[in-house]
Protein backbone atom coordinates (compact mmCIF):
# COMPACT_ATOMS: atom_id res chain seq x y z
CA UNK A 1 0.00 0.00 0.00
CA UNK A 2 2.62 2.34 0.75
CA UNK A 3 5.97 1.91 -1.27
CA UNK A 4 7.81 4.34 1.10
CA UNK A 5 6.97 3.64 4.35
CA UNK A 6 7.55 -0.12 3.30
CA UNK A 7 11.30 1.13 2.74
CA UNK A 8 11.57 3.34 5.48
CA UNK A 9 10.57 -0.19 7.28
CA UNK A 10 13.26 -2.00 5.77
CA UNK A 11 15.96 0.53 6.73
CA UNK A 12 15.01 0.57 10.15
CA UNK A 13 15.49 -3.00 9.86
CA UNK A 14 18.56 -3.91 8.57
CA UNK A 15 19.61 -1.23 11.12
CA UNK A 16 18.88 -2.64 14.18
CA UNK A 17 19.28 -6.42 12.45
CA UNK A 18 22.25 -5.65 10.59
CA UNK A 19 25.02 -7.03 13.29
CA UNK A 20 23.25 -9.99 14.50
CA UNK A 21 22.35 -11.42 10.82
CA UNK A 22 22.73 -11.35 7.67
CA UNK A 23 20.75 -9.99 5.64
CA UNK A 24 18.97 -11.02 2.14
CA UNK A 25 20.66 -8.32 -0.70
CA UNK A 26 17.49 -7.16 -1.02
CA UNK A 27 16.66 -5.57 2.47
CA UNK A 28 20.24 -4.01 2.72
CA UNK A 29 19.75 -0.63 0.99
CA UNK A 30 16.32 1.06 0.75
CA UNK A 31 15.25 1.57 -3.32
CA UNK A 32 15.86 5.39 -3.19
CA UNK A 33 16.15 5.49 -7.09
CA UNK A 34 18.56 8.33 -6.89
CA UNK A 35 22.01 8.75 -5.93
CA UNK A 36 23.06 12.31 -4.68
CA UNK A 37 27.25 13.45 -4.63
CA UNK A 38 28.58 17.15 -4.12
CA UNK A 39 31.61 16.97 -6.38
CA UNK A 40 33.81 20.43 -6.65
CA UNK A 41 34.93 21.37 -10.86
CA UNK A 42 38.88 20.22 -10.13
CA UNK A 43 39.75 23.78 -12.32
CA UNK A 44 38.69 26.13 -9.98
CA UNK A 45 40.82 27.19 -7.03
CA UNK A 46 40.56 29.01 -4.21
CA UNK A 47 42.98 31.11 -5.46
CA UNK A 48 40.21 32.20 -8.84
CA UNK A 49 38.06 34.11 -6.17
CA UNK A 50 35.25 31.50 -7.39
CA UNK A 51 35.12 27.91 -7.07
CA UNK A 52 32.52 25.98 -8.81
CA UNK A 53 30.82 22.77 -7.06
CA UNK A 54 27.82 20.67 -8.21
CA UNK A 55 25.46 18.37 -6.99
CA UNK A 56 25.70 15.69 -8.87
CA UNK A 57 22.26 12.89 -9.51
CA UNK A 58 22.64 9.78 -11.19
CA UNK A 59 19.00 8.28 -11.38
CA UNK A 60 17.58 4.83 -11.99
CA UNK A 61 16.11 3.92 -15.56
CA UNK A 62 13.32 5.46 -16.26
CA UNK A 63 13.33 7.73 -12.85
CA UNK A 64 13.45 11.47 -12.84
CA UNK A 65 14.06 14.61 -10.69
CA UNK A 66 12.69 18.29 -11.59
CA UNK A 67 13.65 21.23 -13.12
CA UNK A 68 13.56 24.92 -11.47
CA UNK A 69 10.04 24.80 -12.53
CA UNK A 70 8.49 21.46 -12.42
CA UNK A 71 5.88 21.62 -14.60
CA UNK A 72 2.42 19.95 -13.71
CA UNK A 73 3.69 17.64 -10.77
CA UNK A 74 6.87 17.08 -8.46
CA UNK A 75 9.19 19.64 -7.00
CA UNK A 76 12.91 20.58 -7.88
CA UNK A 77 15.45 20.00 -5.62
CA UNK A 78 15.61 21.80 -2.18
CA UNK A 79 18.92 22.60 -1.30
CA UNK A 80 20.77 23.68 2.26
CA UNK A 81 24.16 24.79 1.95
CA UNK A 82 27.22 25.24 4.86
CA UNK A 83 29.41 27.28 3.56
CA UNK A 84 32.62 28.84 5.72
CA UNK A 85 33.13 32.02 6.83
CA UNK A 86 34.53 34.53 3.57
CA UNK A 87 32.57 32.10 1.33
CA UNK A 88 29.25 33.24 -0.49
CA UNK A 89 26.77 31.17 -2.66
CA UNK A 90 26.02 31.98 -6.08
CA UNK A 91 23.05 30.60 -8.21
CA UNK A 92 22.29 27.00 -8.46
CA UNK A 93 22.76 26.97 -12.40
CA UNK A 94 20.33 24.35 -14.17
CA UNK A 95 20.70 23.14 -17.46
CA UNK A 96 17.95 22.95 -19.80
CA UNK A 97 15.92 19.69 -18.87
CA UNK A 98 13.33 17.56 -20.99
CA UNK A 99 10.12 17.00 -21.09
CA UNK A 100 8.63 14.49 -19.12
CA UNK A 101 5.19 12.57 -19.32
CA UNK A 102 2.28 12.89 -21.67
CA UNK A 103 -1.11 12.99 -21.90
CA UNK A 104 -2.54 15.77 -19.96
CA UNK A 105 0.31 15.73 -16.81
CA UNK A 106 3.58 17.29 -18.09
CA UNK A 107 6.69 17.89 -15.93
CA UNK A 108 10.12 19.34 -16.86
CA UNK A 109 13.32 17.53 -15.78
CA UNK A 110 16.02 15.17 -15.73
CA UNK A 111 16.34 11.48 -16.31
CA UNK A 112 20.02 9.15 -16.08
CA UNK A 113 21.95 12.09 -14.81
CA UNK A 114 22.48 16.12 -14.20
CA UNK A 115 24.73 18.09 -12.14
CA UNK A 116 23.32 21.07 -10.75
CA UNK A 117 26.36 23.59 -10.88
CA UNK A 118 26.64 26.55 -8.05
CA UNK A 119 29.59 29.17 -7.63
CA UNK A 120 30.79 30.05 -4.50
CA UNK A 121 32.42 33.60 -4.07
CA UNK A 122 35.58 33.66 -1.75
CA UNK A 123 35.16 37.21 -0.53
CA UNK A 124 38.68 39.94 -0.82
CA UNK A 125 41.18 39.17 2.30
CA UNK A 126 39.60 35.62 2.80
CA UNK A 127 42.19 33.28 2.06
CA UNK A 128 41.35 29.61 3.01
CA UNK A 129 43.59 27.03 1.52
CA UNK A 130 40.47 25.10 0.69
CA UNK A 131 36.75 25.14 0.63
CA UNK A 132 34.80 22.36 2.85
CA UNK A 133 31.29 22.42 1.14
CA UNK A 134 28.21 20.70 2.60
CA UNK A 135 24.78 20.48 1.18
CA UNK A 136 21.41 19.32 2.46
CA UNK A 137 19.59 18.28 -0.41
CA UNK A 138 15.65 17.57 -0.02
CA UNK A 139 14.07 16.03 -3.50
CA UNK A 140 11.07 13.90 -5.21
CA UNK A 141 12.33 11.30 -7.57
CA UNK A 142 9.39 9.76 -9.70
CA UNK A 143 8.96 7.15 -12.04
CA UNK A 144 5.32 5.96 -12.37
CA UNK A 145 5.19 7.04 -8.91
CA UNK A 146 7.32 9.46 -6.66
CA UNK A 147 9.60 8.74 -3.41
CA UNK A 148 10.96 11.81 -1.45
CA UNK A 149 14.28 11.68 -0.54
CA UNK A 150 16.90 13.63 0.89
CA UNK A 151 21.07 13.79 1.60
CA UNK A 152 23.85 15.05 3.33
CA UNK A 153 26.55 15.72 1.22
CA UNK A 154 29.90 17.35 1.51
CA UNK A 155 33.03 18.13 -0.68
CA UNK A 156 36.53 19.77 0.14
CA UNK A 157 36.31 22.35 -2.48
CA UNK A 158 39.17 24.40 -4.52
CA UNK A 159 41.98 22.01 -3.59
CA UNK A 160 42.70 21.39 -7.05
CA UNK A 161 44.70 18.76 -7.69
CA UNK A 162 44.36 16.85 -4.69
CA UNK A 163 42.08 14.29 -6.46
CA UNK A 164 43.23 11.16 -8.14
CA UNK A 165 44.09 11.77 -11.86
CA UNK A 166 40.92 9.43 -12.64
CA UNK A 167 38.42 11.03 -10.28
CA UNK A 168 39.98 14.68 -11.42
CA UNK A 169 38.67 13.66 -15.14
CA UNK A 170 35.78 12.28 -14.47
CA UNK A 171 34.69 15.18 -12.21
CA UNK A 172 36.11 17.72 -15.24
CA UNK A 173 34.14 15.75 -17.61
CA UNK A 174 30.48 15.74 -15.91
CA UNK A 175 31.55 19.75 -15.07
CA UNK A 176 32.60 20.31 -19.16
CA UNK A 177 28.92 18.46 -19.61
CA UNK A 178 27.18 20.37 -17.62
CA UNK A 179 28.19 23.79 -19.06
CA UNK A 180 27.39 22.75 -22.28
CA UNK A 181 23.98 21.58 -21.01
CA UNK A 182 22.95 25.27 -19.73
CA UNK A 183 21.18 27.66 -21.57
CA UNK A 184 23.21 30.29 -23.37
CA UNK A 185 22.49 34.04 -24.20
CA UNK A 186 20.84 34.72 -27.98
CA UNK A 187 22.34 34.76 -30.76
CA UNK A 188 23.13 38.15 -31.24
CA UNK A 189 21.21 38.54 -34.71
CA UNK A 190 17.96 36.82 -33.19
CA UNK A 191 15.25 38.42 -31.76
CA UNK A 192 12.64 37.38 -29.60
CA UNK A 193 8.82 38.80 -29.22
CA UNK A 194 5.68 37.59 -27.82
CA UNK A 195 1.69 38.55 -28.24
CA UNK A 196 -1.06 37.03 -26.80
CA UNK A 197 -4.69 36.20 -27.73
CA UNK A 198 -7.61 34.92 -25.24
CA UNK A 199 -6.08 31.73 -24.95
CA UNK A 200 -2.48 31.36 -26.29
CA UNK A 201 0.71 33.58 -26.88
CA UNK A 202 2.84 33.33 -29.82
CA UNK A 203 6.00 33.32 -29.34
CA UNK A 204 8.02 34.82 -32.22
CA UNK A 205 12.00 34.17 -32.85
CA UNK A 206 13.33 36.63 -35.97
CA UNK A 207 16.77 35.73 -37.42
CA UNK A 208 16.91 32.65 -36.84
CA UNK A 209 17.83 30.22 -39.67
CA UNK A 210 18.52 26.41 -40.23
CA UNK A 211 16.57 25.47 -37.44
CA UNK A 212 13.87 22.32 -37.46
CA UNK A 213 12.04 22.71 -34.42
CA UNK A 214 11.94 24.50 -30.93
CA UNK A 215 10.25 24.16 -27.34
CA UNK A 216 10.04 26.40 -24.53
CA UNK A 217 10.08 25.91 -21.12
CA UNK A 218 8.64 28.55 -19.00
CA UNK A 219 10.56 29.81 -15.76
CA UNK A 220 7.06 30.82 -14.19
CA UNK A 221 4.57 28.20 -13.61
CA UNK A 222 0.81 29.08 -14.21
CA UNK A 223 1.34 30.83 -17.18
CA UNK A 224 1.14 28.11 -20.16
CA UNK A 225 -0.28 24.81 -20.37
CA UNK A 226 2.38 22.31 -19.81
CA UNK A 227 0.58 19.57 -21.65
CA UNK A 228 -0.42 21.23 -24.78
CA UNK A 229 1.60 20.88 -28.21
CA UNK A 230 3.57 23.78 -28.83
CA UNK A 231 2.94 24.45 -32.74
CA UNK A 232 5.93 24.88 -34.19
CA UNK A 233 5.72 27.16 -37.30
CA UNK A 234 8.81 28.32 -40.17
CA UNK A 235 8.37 31.28 -41.33
CA UNK A 236 11.06 33.32 -43.78
CA UNK A 237 12.72 35.35 -40.82
CA UNK A 238 12.59 32.82 -38.54
CA UNK A 239 9.80 30.86 -36.61
CA UNK A 240 6.92 31.15 -34.37
CA UNK A 241 5.95 28.63 -31.26
CA UNK A 242 2.15 28.83 -30.34
CA UNK A 243 1.86 28.57 -26.74
CA UNK A 244 -1.35 27.71 -24.85
CA UNK A 245 -2.39 29.63 -21.86
CA UNK A 246 -2.76 27.96 -18.88
CA UNK A 247 -6.31 27.90 -17.16
CA UNK A 248 -4.97 28.71 -14.00
CA UNK A 249 -3.79 32.13 -15.51
CA UNK A 250 -6.83 34.75 -14.82
CA UNK A 251 -4.99 37.86 -16.28
CA UNK A 252 -3.40 39.03 -19.21
CA UNK A 253 0.29 37.43 -19.74
CA UNK A 254 2.61 40.03 -18.82
CA UNK A 255 6.20 38.34 -19.54
CA UNK A 256 8.00 35.54 -21.27
CA UNK A 257 10.60 34.20 -19.58
CA UNK A 258 11.96 30.67 -19.67
CA UNK A 259 14.70 28.64 -22.14
CA UNK A 260 14.31 28.52 -26.08
CA UNK A 261 15.17 25.08 -26.96
CA UNK A 262 16.12 24.35 -30.60
CA UNK A 263 17.07 21.59 -33.06
CA UNK A 264 18.99 22.67 -36.07
CA UNK A 265 18.69 21.09 -39.25
CA UNK A 266 22.14 19.38 -38.72
CA UNK A 267 20.86 17.52 -36.23
CA UNK A 268 22.41 19.71 -33.50
CA UNK A 269 20.36 21.08 -29.94
CA UNK A 270 20.92 24.62 -28.28
CA UNK A 271 18.90 26.42 -25.85
CA UNK A 272 18.96 29.97 -24.90
CA UNK A 273 17.62 31.89 -21.60
CA UNK A 274 14.92 34.31 -22.82
CA UNK A 275 12.79 36.90 -21.77
CA UNK A 276 10.51 39.44 -23.09
CA UNK A 277 7.38 41.32 -22.53
CA UNK A 278 4.29 39.86 -23.98
CA UNK A 279 2.03 42.54 -25.50
CA UNK B 1 -16.96 38.98 -27.23
CA UNK B 2 -14.32 36.90 -26.08
CA UNK B 3 -14.91 34.07 -29.06
CA UNK B 4 -14.89 37.01 -31.50
CA UNK B 5 -11.51 37.74 -30.32
CA UNK B 6 -10.36 34.22 -31.04
CA UNK B 7 -11.84 33.91 -34.59
CA UNK B 8 -10.21 37.25 -35.16
CA UNK B 9 -6.95 35.63 -33.63
CA UNK B 10 -7.15 32.51 -35.90
CA UNK B 11 -8.47 34.24 -39.40
CA UNK B 12 -5.19 36.83 -38.79
CA UNK B 13 -3.10 34.13 -38.43
CA UNK B 14 -4.06 31.18 -39.62
CA UNK B 15 -2.71 28.57 -37.71
CA UNK B 16 -2.85 28.43 -33.88
CA UNK B 17 -5.28 27.27 -31.37
CA UNK B 18 -8.24 25.78 -32.14
CA UNK B 19 -11.84 26.79 -30.50
CA UNK B 20 -11.64 22.57 -29.03
CA UNK B 21 -8.60 24.28 -26.44
CA UNK B 22 -10.86 26.14 -24.66
CA UNK B 23 -10.06 25.77 -21.07
CA UNK B 24 -11.44 22.73 -18.75
CA UNK B 25 -12.17 23.78 -15.63
CA UNK B 26 -11.38 27.58 -15.45
CA UNK B 27 -12.28 30.04 -12.43
CA UNK B 28 -14.81 32.62 -12.69
CA UNK B 29 -16.73 29.93 -15.34
CA UNK B 30 -19.36 27.89 -14.64
CA UNK B 31 -17.87 24.19 -12.94
CA UNK B 32 -18.29 21.58 -15.31
CA UNK B 33 -21.48 19.74 -14.61
CA UNK B 34 -20.93 15.50 -13.73
CA UNK B 35 -22.33 12.46 -13.02
CA UNK B 36 -20.16 10.18 -11.10
CA UNK B 37 -20.52 7.09 -8.23
CA UNK B 38 -19.36 6.90 -5.31
CA UNK B 39 -17.63 4.37 -2.95
CA UNK B 40 -21.35 2.93 -1.44
CA UNK B 41 -22.47 2.93 -5.01
CA UNK B 42 -24.30 6.16 -4.62
CA UNK B 43 -24.30 8.81 -7.83
CA UNK B 44 -23.86 12.33 -7.07
CA UNK B 45 -24.20 14.68 -9.54
CA UNK B 46 -22.96 18.00 -9.77
CA UNK B 47 -25.85 20.31 -10.35
CA UNK B 48 -27.94 18.07 -8.03
CA UNK B 49 -25.68 20.32 -5.21
CA UNK B 50 -26.49 23.65 -6.79
CA UNK B 51 -27.49 26.64 -3.26
CA UNK B 52 -23.63 24.97 -1.27
CA UNK B 53 -20.47 25.06 -1.80
CA UNK B 54 -18.46 21.73 -3.26
CA UNK B 55 -15.30 21.23 -3.03
CA UNK B 56 -13.23 18.74 -5.21
CA UNK B 57 -9.93 16.84 -3.49
CA UNK B 58 -8.11 14.50 -5.85
CA UNK B 59 -6.22 11.78 -3.61
CA UNK B 60 -3.93 8.97 -4.08
CA UNK B 61 -3.57 7.35 -1.23
CA UNK B 62 -0.01 5.96 -2.16
CA UNK B 63 1.46 9.94 -3.34
CA UNK B 64 3.84 11.35 -0.62
CA UNK B 65 2.24 14.38 -1.15
CA UNK B 66 -1.13 12.98 -0.44
CA UNK B 67 0.00 11.14 2.41
CA UNK B 68 1.51 14.16 3.73
CA UNK B 69 -1.97 15.45 4.55
CA UNK B 70 -4.11 12.66 5.83
CA UNK B 71 -0.75 10.98 8.39
CA UNK B 72 -1.14 14.46 9.71
CA UNK B 73 -4.79 14.46 9.70
CA UNK B 74 -5.03 17.58 7.73
CA UNK B 75 -7.33 16.74 5.60
CA UNK B 76 -9.40 15.03 7.34
CA UNK B 77 -9.57 18.01 9.67
CA UNK B 78 -10.13 20.60 6.80
CA UNK B 79 -13.14 17.76 5.61
CA UNK B 80 -14.58 17.88 9.39
CA UNK B 81 -14.93 21.66 9.19
CA UNK B 82 -16.29 22.36 5.80
CA UNK B 83 -18.58 19.48 5.68
CA UNK B 84 -19.71 20.58 9.35
CA UNK B 85 -20.57 23.91 7.71
CA UNK B 86 -22.54 22.79 5.30
CA UNK B 87 -20.14 22.27 2.68
CA UNK B 88 -20.25 19.08 0.08
CA UNK B 89 -16.75 17.63 -0.05
CA UNK B 90 -16.03 15.42 -2.99
CA UNK B 91 -12.81 13.17 -2.46
CA UNK B 92 -11.73 11.86 -6.53
CA UNK B 93 -9.99 8.89 -7.08
CA UNK B 94 -9.01 8.99 -10.84
CA UNK B 95 -5.67 6.13 -10.33
CA UNK B 96 -6.77 3.71 -13.62
CA UNK B 97 -6.49 -0.06 -12.79
CA UNK B 98 -2.72 -1.33 -11.63
CA UNK B 99 -2.11 1.81 -11.44
CA UNK B 100 -0.59 3.60 -7.86
CA UNK B 101 -4.04 4.50 -5.41
CA UNK B 102 -6.46 2.76 -7.79
CA UNK B 103 -9.03 1.00 -5.08
CA UNK B 104 -11.84 -1.17 -5.15
CA UNK B 105 -15.10 0.22 -3.71
CA UNK B 106 -14.51 -2.06 -0.44
CA UNK B 107 -11.07 -1.31 -0.35
CA UNK B 108 -11.62 2.45 -0.14
CA UNK B 109 -14.49 2.20 2.57
CA UNK B 110 -12.18 0.67 4.72
CA UNK B 111 -9.66 3.29 4.03
CA UNK B 112 -11.68 5.80 4.85
CA UNK B 113 -12.67 4.44 8.63
CA UNK B 114 -9.05 3.35 9.25
CA UNK B 115 -8.30 7.41 8.42
CA UNK B 116 -11.32 9.03 9.91
CA UNK B 117 -11.63 10.55 6.72
CA UNK B 118 -14.78 12.49 6.51
CA UNK B 119 -15.27 13.26 3.18
CA UNK B 120 -19.39 13.89 1.85
CA UNK B 121 -18.62 10.74 -0.59
CA UNK B 122 -15.39 9.14 -2.50
CA UNK B 123 -15.84 8.91 -6.10
CA UNK B 124 -14.45 6.22 -8.14
CA UNK B 125 -13.23 7.67 -11.16
CA UNK B 126 -10.97 4.68 -12.62
CA UNK B 127 -11.49 5.73 -16.43
CA UNK B 128 -10.21 9.60 -15.66
CA UNK B 129 -13.44 11.21 -17.11
CA UNK B 130 -14.07 13.60 -14.18
CA UNK B 131 -10.17 14.25 -14.07
CA UNK B 132 -10.14 15.10 -17.65
CA UNK B 133 -12.55 16.87 -17.41
CA UNK B 134 -11.42 19.26 -14.86
CA UNK B 135 -7.88 18.55 -15.93
CA UNK B 136 -6.91 17.47 -12.65
CA UNK B 137 -3.03 17.36 -12.69
CA UNK B 138 -2.01 16.39 -9.29
CA UNK B 139 -2.72 14.78 -5.97
CA UNK B 140 -3.68 16.39 -4.06
CA UNK B 141 -5.53 18.77 -6.59
CA UNK B 142 -8.35 21.47 -5.08
CA UNK B 143 -11.42 22.71 -6.70
CA UNK B 144 -13.95 24.37 -5.00
CA UNK B 145 -17.71 25.49 -6.59
CA UNK B 146 -19.94 28.08 -5.10
CA UNK B 147 -23.37 27.99 -4.96
CA UNK B 148 -24.30 29.38 -8.14
CA UNK B 149 -22.19 26.48 -9.99
CA UNK B 150 -18.71 29.17 -10.55
CA UNK B 151 -15.64 27.64 -9.94
CA UNK B 152 -13.99 29.66 -7.35
CA UNK B 153 -11.02 27.98 -6.81
CA UNK B 154 -8.32 25.69 -8.55
CA UNK B 155 -5.43 24.50 -7.57
CA UNK B 156 -2.92 23.42 -4.01
CA UNK B 157 -4.20 22.66 -0.79
CA UNK B 158 -1.75 25.03 0.66
CA UNK B 159 1.43 27.00 0.14
CA UNK B 160 3.71 24.40 1.14
CA UNK B 161 4.81 22.61 -1.78
CA UNK B 162 6.42 19.30 -0.12
CA UNK B 163 6.02 16.24 1.25
CA UNK B 164 7.22 16.78 5.03
CA UNK B 165 4.17 16.31 7.37
CA UNK B 166 6.03 19.26 9.41
CA UNK B 167 5.55 21.34 6.71
CA UNK B 168 1.58 21.20 7.19
CA UNK B 169 1.51 23.92 10.18
CA UNK B 170 2.19 27.61 9.42
CA UNK B 171 1.10 26.50 6.10
CA UNK B 172 -1.35 28.91 4.36
CA UNK B 173 -4.36 26.81 3.33
CA UNK B 174 -6.04 28.11 0.33
CA UNK B 175 -9.20 25.75 0.60
CA UNK B 176 -10.10 27.28 3.63
CA UNK B 177 -8.90 31.18 2.87
CA UNK B 178 -11.07 31.15 -0.30
CA UNK B 179 -14.13 29.26 1.69
CA UNK B 180 -13.80 31.69 4.63
CA UNK B 181 -13.84 34.42 1.82
CA UNK B 182 -15.93 33.21 -0.05
CA UNK B 183 -18.31 32.86 2.70
CA UNK B 184 -17.83 35.95 4.34
CA UNK B 185 -18.55 37.76 1.11
CA UNK B 186 -15.49 38.69 -0.20
CA UNK B 187 -13.38 37.97 -3.34
CA UNK B 188 -11.29 35.19 -3.49
CA UNK B 189 -7.85 36.69 -2.99
CA UNK B 190 -5.94 33.32 -4.33
CA UNK B 191 -8.38 31.64 -6.44
CA UNK B 192 -5.67 30.14 -9.19
CA UNK B 193 -2.50 28.32 -7.73
CA UNK B 194 -0.38 26.23 -8.72
CA UNK B 195 -1.72 22.62 -7.56
CA UNK B 196 1.28 20.51 -6.20
CA UNK B 197 1.88 16.95 -5.93
CA UNK B 198 2.43 13.60 -8.37
CA UNK B 199 0.63 13.15 -11.11
CA UNK B 200 -2.80 11.93 -11.39
CA UNK B 201 -2.09 8.38 -12.79
CA UNK B 202 -4.48 8.28 -15.21
CA UNK B 203 -5.12 5.36 -18.36
CA UNK B 204 -2.21 5.41 -20.64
Amino acid sequence: MRFERQSGFLVLASFFTGCALTLPAAAQAPETHAKVELIADPDSHVSKGTVWVGLQFSLDPGWHIYWRNAGDSGEPPVVRWTLPAGAKAGPLEWPTPVRLGSGSVVDYGYENEVLLMKPIEIEKGAAPSSLPVAADVKYIVCREICIPGKAHVEVEAGTGNGLPPAKTAEWEAKFRKAREELPKRLPVDWSCSARQWDTGIRLRVEGASAVRNAIFFPDEPGLIENSASQKYAASGRGFDLWLTKSQQLLHSAIRLQGVLAVELLDGTRHSYQVAMPVH
Amino acid sequence: MKRLAMVLGLAVFGAGWGLTSAWAARVGERAPDFTATDSNGKVHKLSEYAGKYVVLEWTNRGCPYTQKHYDSGNMQRLQKEWTGRGVIWLTVISSAPGKQGYVTAADENSYVKEVNAAPTAVLLDPTGALGHLYDAKTTPHMYIVNPQGTLIYNGAIDDRATTDVADVNGAKNYVSLALGEAMGGKAVSAPATRPYGCSVKYPN
